[in-house]
């Protein structure tokens, strides 16, 4: 009885909370679906190393189905010769960005650019396009889905184009907490229901956590620790040297934390800032921030509970919380309702180079 | 034994007169450079040499930290015990794809002036460069390479002790690199035909000379083949037959496609290539379809095998391909014309030929190379 009072109570709550916070929980809404057959061409794409430069790395070597469409590492491999000194963030619904990456360089309005940007840059893939693109041509196969799909041949736009319409069919599908925010009493537990509640009240994640996305699309300091590997790795270090480097970042070889949004804004407020993570599928995509430090959701909400890290840029909404071990277990219970069935791609069987007629090109 | 003195004599004579005659028989109408050893080595003036800078240069040009994937290095494609190249008839490319053309010797490129095949560039840093970034060849970023650089702490204090700067920068890497290339040279005193050119008679055997009279005289190779690098650093069609690896190998197909794309050819060129097309790629001239740039005969006892596509296994061949008067090609030079060369003037040509190389092959050991370490 009592437990049922609450469930008809939360959705009240949560239109008080996201009054005060920003936008309210709700449902992904549907993205208008791209064409059925770039979708199938770009699914190809997606797990083809050839659109890398040395042929040995493709977008699910960092972005894994079987791992939440991420590494699952701390920090992520990068091209060969490099390791990259950040995070693979999941793809899970990346689609609904403004802004991509970590420190939000990328639009989100522009999904083709953001695949480009994964393609050509020399700590991912490190492609040059027009490699690529005669390269897809060596592949009958591919001719002939890049003719159903854009009524032409291979090139190196289209390729991010197809790849950008599969990336939009990588939603969260049927998550508890939609079934709930649609009226399914028993969609979450009342542990997640006890969560949920203290995300938008006592434990305050809504303030930033907010909207379908659960993302605020913003930019905080948390004082999240350092992950010392990015220094004291050549390899990493040499990337995020260069990163910033070519950001125009001043003075990056002195850097011994990552300035996050900084880096592209060079505003000092900026320093340490990153841009706010949908939680949505969180309970798969381990380990979380920015730099992968923090192991399990578990340490996310203890990292919360303590009011965050040390940071001279520390985001103001972060208090020390004093949780009970039952809140965080409920926090905890709530964040995996986030997740909906697992989005599974099965590798496709990648066709083959063939020889072509010499001089008909 | 008689006769032969008299030949040698007769020969040495008509060699210090090379550039008088040759040309003169050929018809030409232009002199051609004499032939014989090679001068000092010609340093530009904005990289002076110096004994660091040649180490340097020497650990840069088997560091395969300067390329993408940390994969290829200089010598991975000019391997000394492979003549400087890679032995085989196309180099290899960058992994993922094949290269389009035959690796040449780094022995003695201090002397062109014009670089690669098709003389793309004219300067052994600029040349460097190219290939390390060149994304068929080392696909190397050059921010990274250098980042890669300033993370090991012994090109730091080499580069501050060479350079006077306080970081590697990749463009003193390629300078090094250079300077390195520039001591990779025939010593006159290991080619017979230095040796012979400097008065030592019975440096060339009877055949080697009359195969020297061949080159300068009947056989017309020194109307390219001139100068002391052998080369006249200029551009010529031959006609050369095409590398049949082109017609069946999806990696060639694509890198050759892929270099007309690069190159800026209009779309009709693109659409029917079917070969490399040499100083064309540059000019865009018509005439210019299918040239490329004499390379050296210096030291080819080592560089097999031969052309720009690495078609002939042997030099034997490429002297029945001139005797023919090399290939078919709208384009081909006027100067090539049959030779009517017999059996024994084709082992004179061979002979000659061989004593333009180094009694042994320029052989240098790969250097230890200095690790990274994390950064204070």
């Amino acid at each position: 009885m009592r437990r049922r009072l609450t469930s008809w109570c939360i959705p009240l709550l949560l239109g008080a909370a996201s009054a005060a916070w920003g936008q309210a929980l709700q449902p992904l809404p549907p993205i208008e679906p791209p064409k059925t057959e770039q979708v199938e061409l770009g699914k190809y794409l997606f797990f083809e190393p050839r659109l890398s430069g040395d042929g040995g790395v493709s977008c699910d070597t960092c972005h894994d189905p079987a791992t939440g469409w991420g590494d699952g590492k701390a920090l992520s491999t990068g091209y060969p010769g490099s390791e990259y000194f950040r995070n693979a963030q999941t793809l899970l619904n990346a689609a609904y960005y403004k802004r991509n990456y970590w420190d939000g360089r990328m639009a989100g309005s522009d999904l083709p650019t953001l695949v480009r940007d994964h393609l050509t840059e020399a700590h991912f893939m490190q492609v040059d396009g027009r490699l690529l693109a005669e390269r897809l041509k060596q592949v009958p196969e591919y001719v002939e889905m890049f003719q159903k799909a854009f009524s032409g041949e291979p090139t190196f736009g289209r390729t991010l184009t197809a790849v950008a319409a599969f990336l939009k069919t990588i939603t969260s599908r049927n998550a508890p907490i939609d079934r709930h925010l649609r009226g399914d009493r028993s969609a979450l537990s009342a542990e997640a229901q006890e969560g949920l509640a203290l995300f938008q009240g006592k434990a305050g994640c809504a303030q930033c956590h907010t909207g379908a996305l659960l993302s605020d699309q913003k930019f905080h300091a948390l004082g999240v620790p350092e992950n010392p590997d990015i220094f004291a790795d050549p390899f990493r270090h040499t990337t995020f040297r260069r990163f910033f480097r070519t950001l125009g970042a001043p003075n990056a070889e002195n850097y011994r934390e990552d300035p996050g949004l900084y880096g592209v804004t060079k505003e000092k407020v900026d320093w340490g800032k990153f841009r706010t993570p949908s939680l949505r599928e969180v309970s798969r995509t381990a380990p979380y921030m920015h730099n992968g430090s923090l192991a399990t959701l578990e340490d996310v909400v203890a990292f919360y509970d303590r009011g965050g890290g040390q940071h001279r840029n520390k985001s103001p909404l972060l208090k020390p919380l004093g949780l009970t071990a039952g809140e965080k277990r409920a926090l905890v219970e709530f964040l995996k309702s986030l997740a909906g069935d697992p989005v599974i791609v099965e590798r496709p069987e990648l066709p083959d180079y063939t020889p072509r007629k010499l001089g008909q090109n | 034994m008689q006769t032969t003195r008299w030949a040698a004599l007769l020969l040495g004579g008509l060699f210090l007169g090379v550039g008088l005659w040759t040309s003169g028989a050929l018809g030409e109408g232009q002199r051609d450079r004499a032939i014989g050893p090679l001068p000092p080595v010609p340093v530009p003036p904005d990289n002076p040499m110096s004994p660091g800078k040649v180490e340097l240069g020497k650990l840069l040009f088997w560091d395969t930290r300067l390329s993408g994937d940390a994969s290829t290095s200089c010598a991975s494609c000019h391997d000394p015990t492979l003549g400087w190249g890679t032995g085989q008839a196309l180099s290899r490319g960058y992994p993922g794809s094949e290269h389009w053309r035959n690796s040449q010797p780094v022995l003695n490129s201090a002397y062109y002036a014009k670089l690669f095949w098709a003389g793309e560039v004219t300067s052994l840093e600029s040349q460097a460069a190219a290939a390390a970034t060149g994304n068929v060849a080392g696909n190397g970023d050059p921010v990274m390479m250098e980042e890669r650089l300033r993370q090991i702490p012994e090109y730091v204090n080499q580069f501050k002790q060479v350079f006077a700067v306080e970081q590697p920068t990749i463009e003193l890497a390629w300078q090094a690199i250079a300077a390195f290339e520039r001591t990779l040279v025939s010593k006159a005193e290991n080619v017979p035909f230095d040796r012979y050119a400097k008065g030592d008679q019975p440096a060339l055997s009877p055949e080697a000379k009359r195969g020297l009279a061949l080159f300068q005289g009947k056989a017309g190779c020194i109307q390219c083949h001139n100068g002391p690098l052998l080369s006249d650093d200029s551009y010529h069609n031959l006609g050369v037959p095409e590398n049949a690896l082109f017609e069946s190998s999806p990696l060639h197909q694509i890198t050759l496609r892929y270099q007309h794309v690069v190159r800026g050819v209009p779309e009709k060129v693109y659409r029917s290539a079917d070969r490399d097309l040499g100083l064309y790629y540059t000019t865009k001239r018509e005439e210019d379809r299918g040239k490329f740039r004499t390379p050296s005969l210096r030291e080819l006892k080592y560089t097999a095998p031969y052309m720009h596509n690495g078609v002939f296994a042997s030099l034997e061949e490429v002297i029945e391909f001139y005797g023919r008067a090399g290939g078919t090609d709208p384009n081909k030079s006027p100067l090539l014309k049959p030779l009517r060369l017999s059996d024994q003037e084709k082992k004179d040509l061979l002979a000659f030929l061989l004593s333009l190389s180094s009694d042994q092959p320029l052989i240098i050991e790969p250097p230890n190379l200095p690790d990274y370490a994390p950064m204070k």
